[in-house]
């Protein structure tokens, strides 16, 4: 199981985190200030961290470099806009960033990306009878391969990252298009479509009335 | 044109006209001097002349006097040699009668003589020489003409001017290059004041100019560096002033961004999934909680917009009561912590904003409250000492590390983070109090000991409009009291 350390001094958002990475299927600690972080980072084996820069004792960048040190990947949280504090955390090693307020399903894609970029995740995605390769972008469906556009494999992946989860169309569309969804448009609709009637999934992946789609598994 | 050179082209033609006009006028009056020098001369040779022959001729009887003719008489007595002039005796009707060689000069001074005078003379120009010409008319109607060469005089004078004219083109020279050497050595610390100046503007702003001089131009050197000094002063206020502004926003984004991502992040949690009740419950707790805490963010942040905008309004303000009041408006919190709080106050007053200086006891007793442990004590004290008021809030709690202590004013700043957010705290509270007491010309004191406790200190002295509402109120007091 993926074991992921949480360094934020806001409770509820460390909590927050904490709470969604679970359900994601993660194995989560927190701690609240750099010190601890350091302690725990010496002590446990982690496959990612997710680090706030503003902490108490050891601000996050001092985390960072111990963290690099072990050679475990890091994302910041970052509460600032300000690209130099970006830039700073990515010139010192971390693998990306999360900008505050983030949303859910950004906060799973990115930790995923992360930790496939490490090959922690498996290379190989099941669900019912569904196999995808995550490094040949090969899905099979019962053993037989399905054709599928990038878009209509992206949204395979974003389903799947999101099992039992409602997604709504601009989440959808931010995460596999990019950009502002605008809210009109069936766009989305005829990808989710399309990518049903290939997998033969239409009856896990359900429509939302008027938000977007769940896959339920 | 430089400066130097229009003082230069000024300065030098100055001084050659005024030595030109001196000189001339010297060697002029050095002329006149020999020439009537001269004049006096050739008169008092030819009295003489005139008198030698009016004595012989009356020596003479009137026989002798048909007799001899008139060149024997002059030869007489008239030595020609070693003479520098030469001698006529011509008779009334100009026919010569006498004459002891040299130069003849033709003149007008007989036609020119009128019986009142017997002496007449000029000064005639006769082949490239000057000859003074002087006639005596004697007794018997015969004229003495008596000529002189005083070329000598009219040459020494053109010799002068020459010998002059070269010494004044010497003289001009030599004022020019030292007139220019002045302006040299002056306009050099002008160049180095206006070099110094340019860089100045092309921000290199720790340029100074070194001139030693007590003249104009090293004061307005010492000007330029007094100027440069203030100038770097008022930028490094300035940067400052930019830096906190920075800083502040920095602090209040991330105050902002903290409750917001909470906010987002849990009802984004509960719309897409499918959670327990107690999960919603708990999503819902930190929704409305960080809801609250940007509430709070917010009425401060409006608070300390209003104290920095506000003009006081300056009131006479009885502290006991105020005090009292605080105490009412924050029991029962207090009293919810289990903490005592304690208000007592001598008889005085202060002035100012009565709210303003409210909500600045309420922070300060709320900043003891959540420093306290329950049981423990807050008091409220306030005495008049020398000068003003003094009102001092203190707690017996944790006190505050000796390094924190020159940061807890800063706005965002907190001390204990995870436990003011717990108290609900936005970071603002003493940035608020220092904007109040800033606003009431007062002075403030925080001492604290980590573990021993914090007491704050605040000093309302009577500021120079207060006093004049004061004399306000007592001069509307007793116009009324008159008039009733």
């Amino acid at each position: 199981m993926i074991k992921i350390l949480i360094v934020e001094d806001e409770e509820p958002i460390a909590n927050l985190i904490r709470m969604n990475l679970v359900k994601a299927g993660y194995q989560c600690e927190t701690v609240f200030d750099g010190e601890a972080a350091a302690d725990m980072i010496e002590k446990n084996l982690y496959d990612l961290i997710l680090l706030d820069i503003m902490l108490p004792k050891l601000n996050g960048y001092e985390v960072l470099e111990y963290a690099r040190s072990v050679d475990i990947p890091v994302i910041f949280l970052t509460a600032m806009g300000d690209t130099q504090q970006k830039v700073k955390g990515l010139k010192l090693g971390a693998e990306d960033y999360i900008a505050k307020p983030f949303e859910i399903a950004e906060l799973l894609a990115r930790v995923e990306t992360v930790l496939r970029r490490y090959r922690k995740t498996e290379r190989r995605l099941r669900i019912l009878d569904i196999e995808i390769d995550t490094d040949s972008h090969t899905v099979t469906k019962s053993g037989s391969p399905v054709e599928l556009t990038t878009k209509e494999y992206d949204l395979l992946l974003l389903f799947l990252r999101n099992k039992n989860r409602a997604l709504y169309r601009e989440t959808i569309y931010e995460n596999v298009w990019g950009g502002e969804y605008s809210g009109t448009g069936r766009t989305v609709d005829l990808h989710v479509q399309r990518m049903k009637k290939k997998l033969g999934l239409e009856e896990h992946i359900v429509a939302i009335y008027k938000v977007g789609y769940r896959l339920v598994v | 044109m430089k400066l130097s050179w229009k003082l230069f082209f000024i300065t030098t033609p100055i001084f050659i006209i005024f030595l030109t006009v001196f000189g001339s006028w010297m060697i002029q009056g050095q002329f006149q001097n020999r020439l009537d020098q001269e004049m006096n001369q050739c008169m008092v040779e030819n009295q003489m002349f005139q008198n030698s022959f009016e004595l012989t001729w009356n020596s003479l009887s009137q026989e002798q006097k048909e007799q001899t003719s008139i060149r024997r008489l002059v030869d007489s007595f008239h030595r020609k040699s070693g003479r520098e002039s030469s001698a006529r005796v011509l008779d009334g009707e100009g026919a010569v009668l006498y004459q002891d060689g040299g130069t003849v000069i033709t003149h007008d001074i007989i036609e020119r003589m009128d019986d009142s005078h017997n002496m007449g003379y000029g000064i005639f120009q006769e082949a490239g020489k000057m000859y003074a010409v002087v006639v005596g008319r004697t007794s018997f109607d015969t004229y003495i003409e008596t000529t002189k060469d005083i070329s000598a005089v009219f040459d020494s004078r053109s010799d002068m001017y020459s010998t002059y004219q070269t010494g004044m083109l010497m003289l001009s020279v030599l004022v020019g290059c030292v007139i220019w050497l002045i302006m040299f050595f002056v306009m050099r610390n002008m160049q180095k004041l206006s070099g110094a100046t340019r860089q100045f503007a092309r921000g290199k702003y720790d340029v100074r100019v070194h001139i030693r001089s007590g003249d104009e131009i090293g004061m307005l050197a010492d000007d330029f560096n007094w100027m440069a000094n203030e100038m770097n002063l008022q930028m490094e206020r300035l940067q400052d002033e930019v830096k906190r502004q920075e800083e502040f926003t920095a602090a209040f984004a991330h105050e902002l961004k903290t409750p917001l991502t909470s906010i987002i992040g849990y009802a984004d949690t509960i719309r897409q999934m499918e959670l327990s009740p107690e999960e919603t419950d708990m999503c819902a707790d930190y929704i409305y909680r960080q809801g609250k805490r940007l509430q709070s963010l917010s009425y401060k942040l409006l608070e300390m917009t209003m104290a920095g905008k506000q003009e006081i309004a300056w009131k006479e303000i009885h502290v006991p009561s105020l005090l009292q009041e605080v105490k009412k408006t924050v029991e029962t919190v207090f009293s919810e912590h289990q903490i005592t709080l304690q208000a007592e106050a001598r008889e005085g007053v202060i002035y100012g904003d009565r709210d303003l200086l409210g909500s600045l006891f309420i922070n300060l007793a709320d900043n003891a409250r959540k420093a306290s442990e329950p049981g423990q004590t807050v008091t409220l004290v306030g005495e008049p000492v020398s000068g003003g008021y003094l009102i001092r809030v203190s707690d017996n709690g944790k006190g505050i590390p000796k390094e924190e202590l020159s940061r807890i004013t800063e706005a965002f700043y907190m001390v204990d983070k995870s436990r003011s957010r717990k108290e609900g705290g936005a970071g603002l509270g003493l940035a608020l109090c220092r904007k109040i007491i800033d606003l009431h010309q007062g002075g403030w004191q925080i001492e604290s000991e980590p573990g021993r406790g914090t007491t704050v200190s605040v000093l309302f002295g009577t500021p120079a409009h207060a006093g004049r509402e004061r004399r306000r109120s007592r001069r509307a007091k007793q116009r009324k009291e008159n008039a009733g």
